[in-house]
């Protein structure tokens, strides 16, 4: 497959919680609806809204009661993640009959490279029949962006919004991407912008012009990435694969208050970890990192991690490493949000280790431990032992997550 | 072959730094022989090299015999203990780096004295070069390694620290014209090479190649056009010079050319003869340096200029060298 | 230089030293035959470098007369077709003549070649033999010694010094070891006759040894075996076998076997090896060849082996004892196959201090000579 000449698509669902409530009650069709996670507690956000309740200031992430003091007639759903899966499935499965060539890259958003599949027709043709037989099938809108890589057309899709087809040509991005605010660039988040405002950096174009040594200083290689995709050059492939290499477990969890107990907190991060080891004995893997994220009262937020030499599994070994990881990290300041990630996952099945001769005393002196464990999956069964723990994963604000099981990618900056 | 003493007439500095630490026998385990390509960086290798094996060596001199079984086949290519790395295209490839790595470990086949010149080393990938500064850290004792570059600044910066640099300056015109002419080069040749500056290697490939030749003939065959109002410098570039400078590159060669052309004219208003680099052309340039005053010369000498900017800036060449040949046709 | 001399052992000679050369070579002279003619005799020599053979053609040898004239001298000749040359002249004589311009032609019969040839004074200088500094085996113990050896050297460049192994000769006690970290291969034999030698570090490449055992018949004629600084040489009367060492240390190896252990099991060998080749059917499927080996009441080993996608294999094997704690432990099923046939005795005894730690095996008598020691591998 050639990079040159690519012709790629960004598919992405408008509100799309939103609107598959909306394509199951046709008479919330208009009506500002917004999808929370905890509709009765301060926890509760928005995770999405129907643009009439965008159109009044109800914003993803917001706080409910903030959402209502902006829109009082709001509409707030508990999601029903089958309802919302279902659709996905069926999105995508229209996608692939165009070209195999989809990659997932959330539940309501996919790259396809169509550039092998509109021979003789017109790429704008075929993306409106695509958005057609969305809409008239699942009764649902969604955006389409077509450019020659995946950056941009991630970009047009968010051009035109709902039922919007843009068309970003790369001669095109010196009037129509270079003037968007910085913090419009899909890759720049709150705090890459704040950087980048430092050095005058306001629009996109302003980044695509700028030299690319100070912007590596800045953001180190983030910076020559985002230059260059600034300039309209990104050649990632749209890989079908990518969505089955789940590279992490989190879980996440606003606090109910700001803590700054560090016994309280220190509960919290032992349920976390239990729940991360829960999901990751349902994938039978190992993790070799793991991370903490903590979000203070201000919402500054940090993420710490800590590479293993050895495979962890258990709540213990996981909420032991967190733990340590908090006492070093955390500030003393009000903690609002807690998570906790097992990276670098191995398959357990595969993670046997071939011990070394010259090192295995370390291994060695851990037998005993070994022994017990085994003793006691051996007595009381392999399921027993894990099945005592395995309370049902509540919502979290990383749902997403949980229940993208098909298509495994979180999505920044949503959760 | 040369020697030291030879050498040491065109890179005093690099070739004094190299003696002094074999005669002092402070040979370090690593060496970065760094500057321009054709100012013997390769030829000091290989002296050091002969040095380092030489079975007749003298304390006091930092000479090779030339003579000995070992200087004869490291000229030959034959001895075992000397490895040359040379990349194979972009990259060191991977073969290479696994015989580079196999060789580190393995013994030397005829004493434990063991000798690399890794050429072009700035093209080591990263793996290549790791495993190099892996031996580097921990060199066994008989061993020494010299890595050539012309861009020492795309080294990896661990690699660098841990070699004694050696710089090799830019050769003199002079000097270059001496090395072309020892290449075998014609005078003419190597006059006009070494007044472009062109390193010793391109200049012997170039020399061997009939385009040059053809180049120059038609570079002047235009000045007799334009500088004869009888006859059709414009058709002239149509019909020929056009046909054989394609491409940018070539095309600014072909400007290099005219400009050496103007050059001479005002070396001999100036009475340089010596300085004339067209000189198997002299009576030509005698003639047309009646034709062109001093000042005209000049002034066409920035013509030239312009229209190398404008080929630069990516003027249409056809056009930019159409109003060139306007303003020096007479 | 000129020599006339018999086909067949001149023929013999060159596939000899054939196999010390590689059609691809950084040193081009080393794709080239070494023919040096002396008043004794014949010598050539083929090299990759790596491993150098010589082959010597004497003059006469036990009545039979191989070479009927030798002007000396000595010339390189491109071996690429002197084989299928030699191979195919008509006669059973060979005249090859050498003139001062490194022609060579060869003649036999009404054939003959002219080929151009190389100084030989461009060829590899080896290093001379040093018979003071010497010691002799016999051909079938060598060839044992490495076959016991070998298999357990490093295929893996990450410590290269691995990839040989490491000979040790003190107080007439001559010891091989080869380990590849995970498991190591150690024989000893007693030397008669070396009281004044001694060497350590000497480190032979996995692969140069490989060369050597498929060289050597099985005989029980005796192999001189001199080390210098950068070779090693092997030499029986008529061809000599020499090989570049590895350079740097081998780690001390003596303190990485356990000097104790808490379970012993006794076994038939032959039995033990294929219930583990049986059980490492499946097993060749997981990552490390894993077999797990538990041991029961009664004298009985379980052997199991579990591949997630294809099944699971148990068995369990007779021993003629286990002494000691219960053991469960896990490991790579080709080093313990590799182990119990490099020790080819009927009994073994292994030795455990654990499922985390190395374990022994020895042949149950005789058990100073020979040793292998394996590590396990850690399940989750």
């Amino acid at each position: 497959m050639s990079k040159k000449g690519r012709i790629i698509y960004h598919v992405d669902m408008n509100s799309f919680y939103a609107s598959v409530e909306m394509a199951y009650r046709p008479e919330l069709k208009g009506k500002p609806v917004a999808i929370a996670g905890n509709p009765e507690e301060r926890r509760g956000i928005v995770v999405t809204s129907s643009y009439e309740a965008r159109a009044k200031g109800v914003k993803t992430t917001m706080p409910l009661w903030q959402a209502y003091s902006h829109c009082p007639s709001l509409i707030v759903l508990k999601p029903n993640f089958d309802r919302y899966r279902e659709a996905s499935r069926h999105m995508f499965s229209i996608l692939s009959e165009i070209t195999p060539y989809v990659q997932p890259v959330s539940i309501d958003e996919g790259y396809m490279d169509v550039t092998d599949y509109v021979n003789e027709e017109n790429p704008i043709q075929v993306a409106e029949n695509i958005q057609k037989r969305i809409l008239n099938e699942l009764d649902l809108p969604c955006s389409i962006g077509i450019a020659p890589n995946k950056f941009l057309a991630k970009m047009a899709s968010d051009m035109k919004k709902p039922m919007g087809i843009t068309v970003l040509r790369k001669r095109e991005i010196k009037h129509k991407l270079w003037i968007l605010p910085i913090e419009e660039m899909y890759g720049v988040g709150e705090k890459t912008a704040d950087k980048l405002k430092k050095i005058d950096i306001e629009t996109i174009g302003d980044l695509a012009t700028k030299d690319v040594l100070t912007l590596k200083n800045l953001l180190g290689i983030n910076g020559e990435r985002l230059h260059q995709r600034a300039n309209g050059i990104d050649d990632r492939p749209v890989d079908p694969d990518a969505v089955h290499e789940f590279k992490s477990i989190g879980n996440s969890t606003t606090l109910p208050y700001d803590m700054t107990n560090q016994t309280e907190i220190f509960k919290v991060l032992n349920q976390l970890s239990e729940k991360v080891a829960a999901r990751m004995e349902r994938k039978d893997v190992v993790a070799e990192n793991i991370q903490l994220m903590i979000r203070y009262y201000d919402r500054k937020t940090i993420t710490r991690s800590k590479q293993l030499n050895e495979f962890i599994e258990t709540k213990d070994e996981i909420s032991n490493i967190a733990k340590r990881l908090f006492q070093q990290h955390w500030n003393e300041d009000p903690v609002r949000l807690l998570g906790v990630t097992a990276q670098h996952l191995t398959p357990r099945e595969e993670m046997a280790k071939q011990l070394d001769l010259f090192n295995y005393e370390k291994e060695a002196e851990k037998e005993e431990l070994y022994v017990a464990m085994d003793q006691i999956k051996e007595k009381y069964g392999k399921d027993a032992f894990i099945k005592l723990k395995d309370t049902k994963a509540k919502m979290s604000t990383s749902f997403q997550k949980d229940f993208l099981s098909e298509f495994r990618e979180n999505k920044k900056g949503k959760s | 072959m040369t020697t030291w003493v030879e050498l040491e007439k065109f890179q005093p500095v690099a070739v004094k730094m190299i003696n002094n630490s074999i005669t002092r026998q402070r040979i370090a385990h690593a060496y970065l022989f760094h500057g321009p390509p054709g100012t013997g960086k390769q030829e000091a290798s290989l002296l050091f090299a002969m040095r380092y094996f030489c079975e007749n060596k003298d304390e006091h001199s930092s000479e090779p015999c030339h003579e000995c079984v070992s200087c004869k086949r490291i000229q030959s290519g034959n001895h075992p203990d000397l490895h040359w790395i040379e990349p194979d295209g972009q990259s060191i490839k991977k073969d290479q780096i696994e015989y580079l790595q196999k060789e580190f470990t393995y013994t030397g086949l005829e004493s434990n004295q063991k000798f690399y010149v890794v050429k072009q080393a700035e093209k080591m990938t990263v793996n290549a070069a790791n495993r190099l500064l892996k031996f580097l850290e921990e060199p066994s004792q008989d061993t020494v390694a010299v890595l050539i570059t012309e861009h020492s600044g795309q080294m990896l910066d661990t690699i660098v620290s841990r070699c004694q640099r050696i710089q090799f300056h830019t050769l003199s015109g002079e000097h270059l014209y001496q090395q072309l002419l020892d290449q075998g080069l014609a005078e003419s040749t190597a006059k006009l090479f070494s007044s472009m500056k062109m390193d010793v290697n391109q200049a012997v490939e170039w020399n061997e190649d009939d385009w040059f030749a053809e180049a120059r003939k038609i570079v002047i065959q235009l000045m007799d056009k334009v500088m004869n109002s009888n006859e059709e410098g414009y058709l002239y570039l149509h019909q020929v010079y056009l046909k054989h400078f394609q491409g940018r590159e070539s095309l600014e060669f072909g400007l290099e050319l005219l400009l050496i052309w103007f050059q001479d004219i005002i070396s001999l208003h100036l009475d340089k003869q010596d300085s004339v680099v067209l000189i198997d052309q002299m009576e030509r340039l005698e003639q047309f340096h009646y034709i062109v005053s001093l000042s005209e010369a000049k002034t066409l000498i920035y013509e030239v200029l312009y229209t190398k900017r404008r080929l630069a800036q990516n003027v249409h060449p056809t056009l930019a060298m159409e109003n060139l040949i306007l303003q020096l046709q007479r | 230089m000129k020599i006339l001399i018999e086909r067949e052992p001149l023929m013999a000679s060159i596939q000899n030293v054939m196999k010390a050369i590689s059609s691809k070579t950084t040193i081009p002279i080393l794709s080239g035959i070494k023919l040096e003619a002396n008043d004794q005799g014949v010598k050539l020599t083929g090299s990759n470098s790596d491993i150098t053979i010589e082959s010597i053609i004497p003059k006469e040898e036990d009545g039979v007369i191989n070479i009927h004239e030798i002007i000396p001298g000595q010339i390189v000749v491109q071996a690429k077709f002197l084989p299928e040359i030699i191979k195919k002249l008509p006669n059973n004589q060979v005249e090859i003549d050498v003139d001062d311009d490194l022609n060579l032609k060869i003649k036999s019969g009404h054939a003959e070649f002219k080929l151009n040839g190389q100084d030989a004074e461009e060829y590899p200088q080896l290093p001379m033999l040093q018979t003071e500094n010497s010691f002799d085996l016999q051909i079938d113990l060598l060839k044992m010694l490495i076959r016991q050896t070998n298999f357990a050297v490093s295929v893996s460049e990450t410590r290269p010094i691995l990839t040989g192994v490491h000979l040790k000769l003190e107080e007439n006690l001559l010891e091989l070891v080869a380990t590849d970290s995970h498991r190591l291969a150690s024989r000893k034999i007693s030397m008669n006759d070396a009281e004044e030698l001694f060497f350590n570090n000497v480190v032979i490449p996995g692969k140069s040894l490989s060369e050597l055992n498929k060289i050597l018949d099985e005989t029980q004629d005796t192999i001189q075996i001199s080390v210098t600084d950068n070779q090693i040489l092997f030499r029986t009367k008529n061809v000599y076998f020499l090989s570049r060492l590895l350079d740097g240390n081998y780690p001390e190896t003596s303190r990485l076997i356990p000097n104790q252990s808490k379970t012993v099991v006794k076994v038939n060998s032959k039995e033990l090896i294929e219930s583990i080749d049986r059980a490492s059917l499946l097993a060749k499927d997981n990552r490390n060849n894993i077999v797990k080996l538990v041991t029961k009441g009664q004298n009985t080993l379980q052997i199991t082996s579990n591949s997630p996608e294809i099944g699971h294999v148990e068995e369990t094997l007779e021993t003629d004892s286990i002494d000691g704690e219960e053991l469960k432990i896990s490991f790579n099923a080709k080093y313990m196959i590799d182990a119990l046939r490099a020790i080819d005795s009927d009994k073994v005894s292994i030795n455990f201090t654990g499922a985390m730690r190395p374990f022994v095996i020895r042949p149950e008598e005789d058990d100073e000579q020979i040793l292998q020691l394996i590590t396990p591998v850690r399940t989750y």
